[in-house]
């Protein structure tokens, strides 16, 4: 650098040291930026965690394969949809070969002796095709699919048939076959048309036995059989057995559905509805089960698309179809659907409209035109492939991302209605006992039980830390201010965890029995401190003079212990004049708050309830508030207030009406920055409340927050599944909340900072 | 006359909103009262935990008790009974008492009404024996039986003491020498053995295995396993001679139970203790505490690999946030140009600080756990996968957590002991010729120095209460191994630990026996107390003296 002025060289500063400034300015500056930016981009990484929650589907086509222009009725596949298999005119099972050349080997089923195969249906869930013949029989053949890991990773098929069984009189044709096996037992219907009968339709079931043997499971044989051509529709049209293997579905022809329920060995018709009553054309294009085998997904010829759920109606006692679901109608009369083996997904076809939907949320996972038309349609086992056969007899291969179809904005935040659920509700369950459980995962419950413990924690903090912050900074003597500042400063740093901990097994089991105590001391304290406050004030000056203003508190303090104490042992006295329930054991009168409140209320009375979790985390919060309000308080100019007490004003005139509308900012963002924490607080909740997600504000019932679900689930949920990436969305939703909340407060805080530089 | 008239007036003057002056105070007695309650319940509590308590004999009438006539115990709690607060009946007092003997009795706590004692005596004589399992063990001493010699020593005689005394004391050098070698020395086997096996499948993997590197590691191998069974067999010797020598005790309700030595990890007569056998006792629990590992899923025993976890995991924390946290606050205060894009920085740091710390523990775990630990995984300890190395929490993530937790505070805490050295200081310096960096690192940092101290020390005691994020991040109700020993490289990052706070929680919330874990709860709630609030204390006093230092030169 050269320089202006000719310093002399004595005075300039030598290289090494201007070198090690530039070093260290850089230095600082990378390091300073990159802290920064580092702390600041703990919201970016938890926003590309929870961004997968909110995409759509996407469906990618991979290759076509042509099969020839065969009328094929079944299109099956196995999990990794490596080797599907399409199931044509009597009975000819092809295999495609995907996973190299797209291959085509046709594999002959062995049945133990050959009919004319009329009707064959396919169980995704079992990986088993069932076969009807000419002459009332069916058969059960098991796909088995193996991994051969000889010559490289490849998938092998084989196929398994059980003996044909007779469903139906002699001569009749099976026009459909329905069967599905449960841990009870299994069940095969079928609808039947025999031409001696003067051309009706038969609606017939029977149930099936297997002897376990030690040989493994041995041969199916019929058990009892049923004929519900009586009971069902006229014209029978299509014909479903549940997973269950204890109900079937007929549906007729104009569109009516028969649900029939197998109990005390009878199949007895439950219920008979029609789901597209009403519409312009009332029959049903497609009727199938979504997993699980409570949800019928049903179409109709104009592509109305709805779903029907089992559930147990107001005031009744059975479970009977309803309809919980409605979608949008597809551009024509669907003609193919297959269901996800993994959640709730089903697609539909009609033409060349091809849909892919999620039945828990009625959300259109992926809509789109194809340029062919859909005949049939599956979906791989791991949900990541999916296959449609055109009509042109080419097979299609897509490539199905979706990890996350369960999540969307409204079954986030809004009422979803589930399976099993007689009305449309918030909740949260996130994990469940079977494959086929709908994970519930509405966060609204969980933001109500935050604002809940929110809401009570402050009740109690805000009153006693505003007060106790006007008394310190305007009337306390200096002294003792002193030593009271560092010792709030000592609560607010004292671990949750031992809040928590004292809450749960300490107060929790003392305030069960001792509500109507702790609501005379709430009452109590301040009506003494009113009454004592006004008689002394009363007093003569002569007497007053030696009561030194700035240690009130000091006689306030064995007052308070002793209208603690009268409190504490009035309550009883009080529960045995007011809250007197009679005892369902004894007969006799008890008195007891902790019955007497259901009884009276009708919501229930918990040990680890809203009460403790308040007070505890009103304890945690109570610092805070006092601290920063404490600090707005004693920052008002000392200007200020001497005027006014130089006018007459009194102490307490002083400081309502000059030093609190001054600082009103500064109390204000102190409250807010006690709603922060009271919000994220985590331990206390998670110790001292049952941690049910429920949707109320008894005070007397637990709760569940935002932060307790995140500690209490994400230990145990898996890297990347829908309930991580949730989980994650809870902590956006409080980073963002108490970031929000305490930036409002800290430009708040500055704001008055520079009023005060003004004056 | 008329001065005493004015005297009057006065007294009739009335201040205006006296009463809200005392509804004030009220406000700051409720809280102080409530901070001191429950300061001293914890110390109260804490305290009692470890100070010896003389067991009663309560003689049960006969028609309540059942069979048992006589039962020994401590009384722990008297309350009213439940259900009984009509008017008309007479209120009973119910008593639940320690009884200890959980293997008699199927339970250490029973309940007791008063109508169902007969009477209360503390007789000499009777003996509390700590034992490894199933709690105390509370009763009258008859004999001490020595296994190998046959020998057997009545309680009456003089010899009784001091053979009990041997006994004890065998049995618990012999307990030393199992952990030794079933710790110590087998642990460094299968370190060894580990590592073997971790080399010999990265060779296959990646196809490089040899005849010659195969015979090594098998040979190595099998010296390895023939050591460990010489040391297996010592333990296993060692633990049958723990069985050899009994003491016989007869409990209050009549029963004889023999315990073995090695059983005993200690023993005292409550009952025949003064004040200052009480006291030695009390001091000798208290260490036994603070250095014992936990025994019985952790309600017994010590907390020695909590304290040494939360220690760990403070001080890497420490380490971790200090530099940067200064770094950051030097950049923002010397060298980043002041102006709105500074405040808004400032501000949204200033903010962190108050984000509820789960979401900092949901950070760690997605960002540090899964994608920094998976990485390392992928990259350096491949022949482990798919069992996870750094790819689970650990004292390292936890520590990095906290780190990002406090790092706020300290940048705070910085910032402000840096705006606060007297800006003339800093001219003087540059005045004189020195450079920015010269300023900053000779002149301005010494004088910040106790400042950024305070701020670190704030962000220490944080760090060590805090639980929440840590429960995602890599604490373990009990660790095997502490993250810190003798075996290569000595410090183990990837290691879970045990933690205070966590303790806490595991104890009071997750305990099979809560009532029987609330001693220990309490007692480790005051230790972690006692921490947090001595590392504030300090934090406050430094703060008050610089305050008073700089109480003329700042702005």
């Amino acid at each position: 650098m050269p320089d202006p002025i000719d310093t002399p060289a004595r005075f300039r500063p030598s290289k090494a040291v201007l070198f090690v400034d530039s070093v260290m300015t850089y230095f600082v500056k990378a390091g300073g930026v990159l802290v920064i930016t580092a702390v600041l981009g703990i919201f970016a990484f938890i926003f590309f965690q929870i961004y997968p929650l909110f995409k759509k589907a996407s469906l990618q086509e991979m290759r076509a394969v042509a099969v020839g222009e065969t009328d094929y009725k079944i299109l099956g596949m196995d999990e990794w949809g490596a080797l599907p298999f399409l199931v044509g005119e009597g009975g000819v099972v092809r295999f495609v070969d995907l996973a190299g050349d797209g291959q085509i080997s046709e594999k002959k089923v062995p049945f133990d002796s050959e009919k004319n195969i009329t009707a064959v249906s396919w169980l995704p869930e079992k990986s088993e095709l069932v076969f009807g013949s000419e002459d009332g029989f069916f058969c059960v053949v098991a796909v088995n699919y193996t991994r051969d890991f000889s010559g490289g990773n490849k998938v092998v098929a084989s196929l398994k048939a059980e003996p044909w069984i007779a469903i139906g009189p002699e001569g009749s044709r099976v026009e459909a076959i329905a069967y599905n096996e449960g841990s009870e037992g299994k069940l095969a219907a079928a609808i039947l048309f025999s031409p001696e009968n003067g051309g009706k339709k038969e609606v017939r079931a029977v149930t099936l036995r297997q002897k376990k043997t030690i040989m493994g499971a041995g041969k199916l044989e019929a058990g009892i059989p049923f004929d519900l051509t009586e009971k069902a529709v006229k014209n029978p049209d299509r014909i479903l057995v549940n997973k269950g293997a204890d109900s079937v579905v007929v549906a007729s022809q104009e569109g009516e559905i028969d649900y029939f329920y197998l109990s005390d060995g009878a199949l007895g018709l439950r219920q008979r509805f029609h789901p597209f009553e009403g519409a312009k054309d009332s029959r049903i294009a497609t009727l199938n089960y979504l997993l699980g085998g409570v949800s019928l997904v049903a179409t109709n010829p104009e592509g109305l698309n709805s779903v029907w759920s089992l559930y147990v109606p107001e005031g009744g006692n059975s479970r009977v179809f309803g309809k919980t679901k409605t979608f949008p109608a597809m551009a024509g009369s669907p003609d193919a659907y297959a269901n996800s083996l993994r959640n709730k997904e089903f697609l539909l076809a009609a033409g060349d409209h091809l849909s892919l939907r999620y039945g828990t949320t009625e959300a259109v996972r992926w809509d789109g035109k194809l340029p062919y038309k859909v005949k049939l349609a599956g979906i791989s086992g791991k949900n990541d492939r999916v296959l449609l056969l055109d009509t042109e007899g080419k097979l299609h291969v897509f490539s199905l991302d979706d990890p996350h179809p369960e999540t969307s904005f409204n079954a986030l935040f809004g009422k979803i209605w589930y399976e099993g659920q007689n009305a449309p509700g918030y909740d949260w369950q996130s994990t469940g006992g079977s494959d086929d459980f709908e994970p519930k995962l509405s966060l609204v419950p969980l933001i109500v039980g935050t604002l809940k413990g929110t809401i009570y924690a402050l009740i109690f903090a805000v009153p006693i830390a505003l007060m106790a912050a006007i008394y310190t900074s305007q009337f306390l003597e200096p002294r003792a201010r002193r030593l009271v500042k560092p010792t709030m400063e000592i609560m607010a740093s004292l671990p949750s965890v031992v809040l928590g901990f004292l809450a749960a097994l300490w107060l929790a089991p003392i305030l069960e029995t001792r509500v109507p105590s702790l609501f005379c001391i709430a009452v109590l304290v301040p009506v003494t401190a009113v009454l004592v406050g006004y008689a002394l004030s009363m007093l003569p000056m002569s007497v007053r003079q030696y009561l030194r203003p700035g240690y009130e508190f000091l006689i306030f303090i064995p007052l308070f212990l002793l209208v603690s104490w009268g409190g504490w042992e009035l309550g009883p006295q009080i529960e045995k004049l007011f809250f007197v329930v009679p005892d369902p054991a004894t007969g006799g009168q008890i008195a007891d708050f902790r019955r007497w409140w259901p009884l009276v209320t009708g919501t229930p009375f918990e040990q680890r309830n809203s009460l403790v979790v308040g007070f505890m985390m009103g304890f945690a919060v109570i610092p805070i508030i006092f601290t920063i309000a404490e600090d707005a308080m004693s920052n008002v100019p000392v200007a200020l207030r001497s005027g006014s007490l130089a006018l007459g004003a009194s102490r307490w005139q002083t400081a309502r009406y000059v030093v609190l509308p001054t600082a009103a900012a500064g109390i204000f963002s102190a409250l807010m920055i006690g709603l922060g924490r009271a919000v994220g607080e985590t331990m206390i909740v998670v110790m001292a409340t049952g941690n049910t997600p429920i949707m109320d504000m008894n005070i007397f019932s637990g709760m569940r927050t935002l932060s307790a679900n995140i500690a209490v689930e994400l230990p145990e949920a898996p890297h990347h599944s829908t309930l991580y990436r949730t989980l994650f969305l809870g902590a956006m939703m409080l980073f963002l909340l108490t970031f929000a909340v305490n930036t409002a407060a800290e430009v708040l805080r500055q704001h008055l900072r520079e009023k005060f530089k003004t004056i | 006359m008329r001065e005493q008239k004015t005297n009057r007036l006065h007294d009739f003057v009335r201040t205006k909103g006296e009463v809200y002056v005392w509804l004030a105070s009220m406000g700051l007695v409720i809280g102080l009262t409530m901070i001191v309650f429950l300061l001293g319940l914890i110390l109260w509590e804490g305290v009692k935990s470890f100070w010896p308590e003389p067991v009663a004999v309560f003689e049960l009438r006969q028609d309540a008790g059942g069979a048992m006539q006589q039962i020994a115990g401590q009384i722990t709690k008297e309350q009213e009974k439940a259900g009984q607060a009509t008017a008309a009946e007479n209120a009973a007092l119910e008593y639940q008492i320690r009884t200890a003997n959980r293997d008699t009795y199927g339970s250490s706590y029973r309940y007791l009404d008063s109508s169902q004692i007969a009477s209360v005596t503390y007789p000499s004589g009777l003996v509390e024996v700590e034992r490894m399992e199933f709690g105390n063990a509370v009763g009258f001493p008859e004999s001490v039986v020595f296994g190998k010699s046959g020998r057997t020593v009545a309680s009456g005689s003089e010899e009784f003491a001091g053979a009990l005394a041997k006994a004890v004391q065998d049995a618990a050098t012999r307990r030393a020498q199992i952990e030794k070698i079933e710790k110590k020395e087998i642990g460094s086997i299968n370190a060894e053995m580990t590592s073997l096996r971790n080399r010999e499948r990265s060779l296959k993997s990646k196809d490089e295995k040899t005849a010659e590197e195969e015979k090594e590691i098998a040979g190595k191998v099998g010296s390895l396993q023939g050591e460990f069974e010489k040391l297996a067999t010592r333990a296993r010797e060692l633990r049958g001679e723990q069985k050899n020598d009994v003491l016989v005790l007869r409990l209050a309700s009549g029963e004889t139970r023999t315990i073995a030595t090695g059983d005993i990890v200690g023993y005292f007569y409550p009952n025949d203790l003064g004040f200052f056998g009480k006291l030695g006792l009390f001091f000798h629990r208290l260490v036994l505490f603070l250095i014992e590992n936990p025994r019985e899923a952790n309600t017994e025993g010590g907390i020695y690999p909590a304290i040494f976890g939360t220690v760990v995991m403070t001080l890497l924390m420490s380490v971790a946030v200090m530099p940067f946290g200064i770094v950051a606050a030097i950049y923002l205060r010397e060298y980043a140009k002041q102006g709105f894009m500074v405040r808004c920085v400032r501000i949204a740091v200033n903010n962190l600080a108050g984000v509820p710390s789960i979401v900092f523990g949901v950070f760690g775990l997605g960002f540090f756990v899964y994608l920094a630990g998976g990485t390392l995984d992928q990259l350096f300890f491949s022949e482990t996968l798919p069992t996870p190395t750094f790819g689970t929490g650990g004292v390292l993530w936890a520590a990095l957590t906290l780190a990002l937790m406090t790092v706020p505070v300290v940048i705070v805490a910085t910032e402000e002991s840096l705006a606060a050295v007297p800006r003339g200081v800093r001219e003087g310096s540059l005045a004189c010729g020195a450079s920015k960096w010269q300023t900053i690192q000779r002149v301005v940092l010494p004088a910040a120095a106790p400042g950024i101290l305070t701020g670190l020390i704030l962000a220490m005691a944080r760090g060590a209460g805090e639980v929440a994020p840590l429960m995602l991040v890599g604490v373990v109700k009990l660790a095997p191994s502490l993250p810190l020993d003798g075996d290569f490289p000595f410090a183990h990052l990837e290691r879970k630990f045990m933690h205070l706070g966590f303790h806490i929680f595991d104890l009071g919330f997750q305990s099979p026996d809560a009532e029987a874990a609330k001693p220990m709860v309490f007692a480790t709630t005051l230790l972690l107390i006692l921490l947090v609030v001595f590392l504030n204390l300090f934090a406050i006093i430094i703060r008050e003296r610089l305050r008073k230092k700089y109480a003329t030169g700042a702005f």
